[in-house]
C-alpha cells in the first residue's frame, strides 16, 4: 500500500478534556451531550480509567475484517487509509460488527432505516488536505496525525527515548496492524484494551474462500463421476435383462 | 388426489367442530408473529428485539438462519442419494424430503426480511460484489440453491395444472435437466452449509474456545447432513402417522444405520478439533459455557450413538422419531451456541431474546408446517394408502 494516513494517540499526555469528542460530534451534527460509550452519536468518546484517559475510536485497520465482511462491498479501505462506509449499498446485515475484532462499529437500532456507525478519520477532510476534526481539536496534542510511516515512527521514538512508556505501540501488530496507534505509560489491558489476533483478520476467511473452486471443481466431477457409474450400471441391468428374457424366449420356441 | 378433498367434504359439520386444538394454536402463534411483525417493521429492531452491538446476531440468525439451512440439508442428501447414486429405495421420500428443503429455504429467505436491518436492499448482492466476503457467497448461494430446490419441486405443483400439453412439455423438459440440477443443488448446499461456519471465521478472539476452530465450516458441514437426515426421517414419520403415507418402515431404518456413522465421524473430527486447538482444556472448567456444551455433545452425539445402536429403536419408526427430534434439538442447540452463547464471555453481554423475536421465528416456522400439510395432502408428495374402510362408510353415510 503506497503512502496511508494514521492517527497517534499518546495516554500520557491526555487531560480528559473531551475536545476530541464535542469535535467529532460537532462535525456529524450529532447532539452535543457526553456519551460514555460509543454509540451511532458518539464515533469517539474518552473513557474514564482511573487516572488514565483512553480515547476509543475507530481503528482504521490496514486490512479491515468488517470491509472482508461486508457482502455489497459498503466497507472499504482507502488509498488515503481511513476506512469508509457507503451507506447507500448497506443492507443492514450486521455482520461488519460481528466481524471486528476491536467490537468498534454500532448499530442504530432505535431507527426504522438503520445504519452503521463508525469514524472514518475524517475523510472527507483528509482528501482535502485537512487534519482530522478530533486531532485538530486537541489542545495538548496528545493525538497528533499525518502518513503513517511518520507517526509510527515517531511512537516509536517516544517509546524508545522515555522509560516510562510500556514498549508496545498498540495497533502496530494487532488485527496486521491498524491506522491508529495508542502508547501507553500503563499496560494496555489495564486500560480496557481488548486482546486481538495478530494477523489480517480477512486472512481467516480467505483460505475457506481459496477452497471454492476447488470444491465445485472435485464435488462436481465427483458426482458427474458416481451418476454415470449408476447410469451404466442400470444399462447393463437392462441390457442382461434383455438378453435373458430373449435367451429364454428362444429356449422355449426351441423346447417346442 | 380426489380423497382428501372429498374427505373434508364429509366432516364439513358446524363451524365450531372446525376449531380444533392443533388451529387454535396455529392461529394463536400466527397472531403473535402478526405482532411481532408489527413490531419489527413498525417500531424497530430496537423495539423488536434485545440484539445489541455486543450480540448483533441472536435469534432470528441462530434460529432462523443457521438452523433453517441446516435442517434443510437432507433435500440435497436424499436426491443424491437416488438420482445420482442409484438408491431407488429411497424414491418414496425424495419429495417429501426436497419439500422440507424447499419450505426450510422459503423460511430462511422470510427470516432475512425481517433479519436484515434494510430488507428491501435484499437484492444488493447480485449487482453489488464483494468476493472477499463469506457472507457474499452464502448470499449467492442461498440465492442460487433456493432457485434450485423449486425447481426440483416444480413437478409436484405442475402436475395438478389441467393443461394437459404445457404439463407433458413441462415434465419432459424437467426431466432432462433434473439430474443436472441435483448435482448443481448436492455442489451449493455443501458449499454454503460450511460457509455457514466459515461466517464465524472472522470473530477469532470472540467466540468462545469451544466453538471457535479454523474447521468451524467442516464441522458445520459434518453436522447438517445428519441433522438434515434425521428432520427427513421426523416429516416422514409424522406423513406415515397422520398422513396416510404409505412408506416402508424400513427405508427409515436405514436411513437412520447412515445417520448413526456421520455422527461418529462428527463426534470423531470435533473430539480431536477441541484437543489440537486446546479448546478441550476449557471443557472441564465449570463455566456456564461447558454446561451448554454437554447439552449439545449429549443430545446430537451421545444419546442419538447409543440409542442408535439398539435394534428395537431402529426398527420402531416412533422411537426413530423421538430420536431424530433429539439429534435435531442437538444440532439446533449447537448452532445457538456457536451463534450466542460463544459470544457472551467477550462481549459481557447476556442475550436473551424478546418474545417478538420467538413469536416471529414461531409463526415463520408455523407458517411452513401449514403449508407443508396443505402441500401433502393435496399434491403428490409421499404414495399413499388407499382409503379405509372407515372412511368410505362414514363418506357414503353424509353422501
Amino acid at each position: 500500500m503506497a503512502k496511508t494516513k494514521a492517527i497517534l494517540i499518546d495516554i500520557t499526555k491526555c487531560i480528559g478534556c473531551r475536545s476530541c469528542e464535542q469535535a467529532c460530534k460537532q462535525i456529524h451534527g450529532f447532539p452535543m451531550a457526553t456519551e460514555a460509550k460509543l454509540s451511532p452519536t458518539a464515533l469517539t468518546v474518552v473513557e474514564d480509567h482511573g487516572d488514565r484517559f483512553v480515547r476509543k475510536m475507530c481503528m482504521n485497520c490496514q486490512d479491515p475484517a468488517c470491509a472482508s465482511a461486508c457482502l455489497v462491498g459498503a466497507l472499504k479501505k482507502t488509498e488515503l487509509g481511513p476506512v469508509t462506509y457507503e451507506a447507500s449499498k448497506c443492507i443492514g446485515c450486521r455482520y461488519c460488527i460481528v466481524a471486528c475484532p476491536f467490537n468498534v462499529p454500532r448499530y442504530e437500532w432505535t431507527k426504522l432505516v438503520p445504519f452503521v456507525k463508525k469514524c472514518d478519520m475524517c475523510f472527507a477532510r483528509q482528501s482535502k488536505g485537512e487534519l482530522p476534526a478530533c486531532v485538530e481539536a486537541c489542545p495538548v496534542q496528545a493525538s497528533i496525525a499525518g502518513w503513517r510511516d511518520d507517526i509510527l515512527e515517531e511512537a516509536q521514538k517516544r517509546i524508545l527515548l522515555d522509560p516510562k512508556y510500556v514498549k508496545h505501540i498498540y495497533g502496530s501488530e494487532e488485527a496486521g496492524g491498524t491506522s491508529v496507534f495508542f502508547i501507553s505509560d500503563v499496560p494496555f489491558e489495564k486500560l480496557g484494551f481488548g486482546e486481538v489476533p495478530t494477523q489480517p483478520m480477512p486472512v481467516l476467511t480467505a483460505n475457506a474462500l481459496g477452497d471454492v473452486p476447488t470444491v465445485v471443481l472435485v464435488g462436481g466431477s465427483l458426482l458427474a463421476g458416481l451418476y454415470w457409474i449408476t447410469n451404466r450400471r442400470k444399462q447393463v441391468a437392462w441390457s442382461e435383462m434383455r438378453e435373458t428374457a430373449a435367451n429364454n424366449a428362444s429356449g422355449k420356441t426351441e423346447r417346442n | 388426489m380426489s380423497t382428501p378433498l372429498l374427505s373434508e367434504s364429509s366432516n364439513q359439520g358446524s363451524l365450531l367442530s372446525k376449531i380444533t386444538l392443533w388451529r387454535t394454536i396455529v392461529v394463536l402463534i400466527l397472531g403473535a408473529g402478526c405482532y411481532g411483525a408489527y413490531a419489527r417493521f413498525a417500531l424497530g429492531l430496537h423495539a423488536s428485539t434485545h440484539l445489541t452491538d455486543g450480540q448483533p446476531w441472536g435469534l432470528w440468525v441462530g434460529l432462523g438462519t443457521l438452523c433453517g439451512v441446516g435442517i434443510s440439508a437432507g433435500g440435497f442428501a436424499i436426491a443424491a442419494a437416488v438420482y445420482l447414486l442409484g438408491f431407488e429405495r429411497y424414491r418414496p421420500i425424495v419429495r417429501v424430503s426436497v419439500l422440507l428443503s424447499f419450505l426450510g429455504y422459503l423460511t430462511v429467505v422470510i427470516g432475512m426480511m425481517y433479519e436484515l436491518g434494510l430488507p428491501w436492499r435484499i437484492w444488493h448482492p447480485i449487482v453489488m460484489w464483494n468476493r472477499h466476503s463469506i457472507l457474499f457467497e452464502v448470499s449467492w448461494c442461498v440465492m442460487l440453491y433456493t432457485t434450485v430446490l423449486s425447481l426440483e419441486f416444480s413437478p409436484a405443483l405442475v402436475e395438478v395444472i389441467p393443461w394437459k400439453a404445457f404439463r407433458d412439455f413441462y415434465l419432459k423438459w424437467h426431466h432432462e435437466i433434473l439430474v443436472g440440477l441435483v448435482m448443481v443443488g448436492a455442489v451449493l448446499s455443501s458449499l454454503h452449509q460450511s460457509f455457514l461456519g466459515g461466517l464465524y471465521l472472522l470473530a477469532k478472539g470472540k467466540l468462545d474456545p469451544l466453538w471457535y476452530s479454523q474447521y468451524l465450516p467442516t464441522l458445520f458441514y459434518l453436522s447438517a447432513v445428519p441433522a438434515g437426515l434425521a428432520a427427513s426421517i421426523m416429516v416422514a414419520y409424522l406423513c406415515m402417522r397422520s398422513m396416510n403415507a404409505r412408506i416402508d418402515p424400513i427405508i427409515l431404518t436405514e436411513m437412520s444405520q447412515v445417520i448413526a456413522p456421520l455422527l461418529y465421524v462428527y463426534a470423531l473430527f470435533r473430539g480431536i478439533d477441541l484437543c489440537t486447538h486446546g479448546g478441550a482444556a476449557y471443557i472441564f472448567q465449570w463455566r456456564e459455557e461447558s454446561l451448554l456444551f454437554f447439552l449439545e455433545i449429549g443430545l446430537f452425539v451421545v444419546a442419538p450413538i447409543i440409542l442408535l445402536s439398539q435394534e428395537k429403536i431402529r426398527t420402531n419408526p416412533q422411537r426413530l422419531y423421538l430420536t431424530c427430534a433429539l439429534i435435531v434439538m442437538g444440532f439446533m442447540t449447537n448452532r445457538l451456541n456457536v451463534s450466542v452463547t460463544a459470544f457472551e464471555r467477550t462481549s459481557g453481554f447476556h442475550y436473551v431474546p424478546m418474545w417478538t423475536e420467538f413469536a416471529l421465528s414461531m409463526a415463520t416456522v408455523t407458517a411452513a408446517a401449514v403449508a407443508f400439510h396443505y402441500a401433502v395432502r393435496y399434491l403428490d408428495i409421499v404414495p399413499k394408502n388407499p382409503p379405509t374402510k372407515k372412511w368410505i362408510v362414514e363418506g357414503a353415510a353424509t353422501a
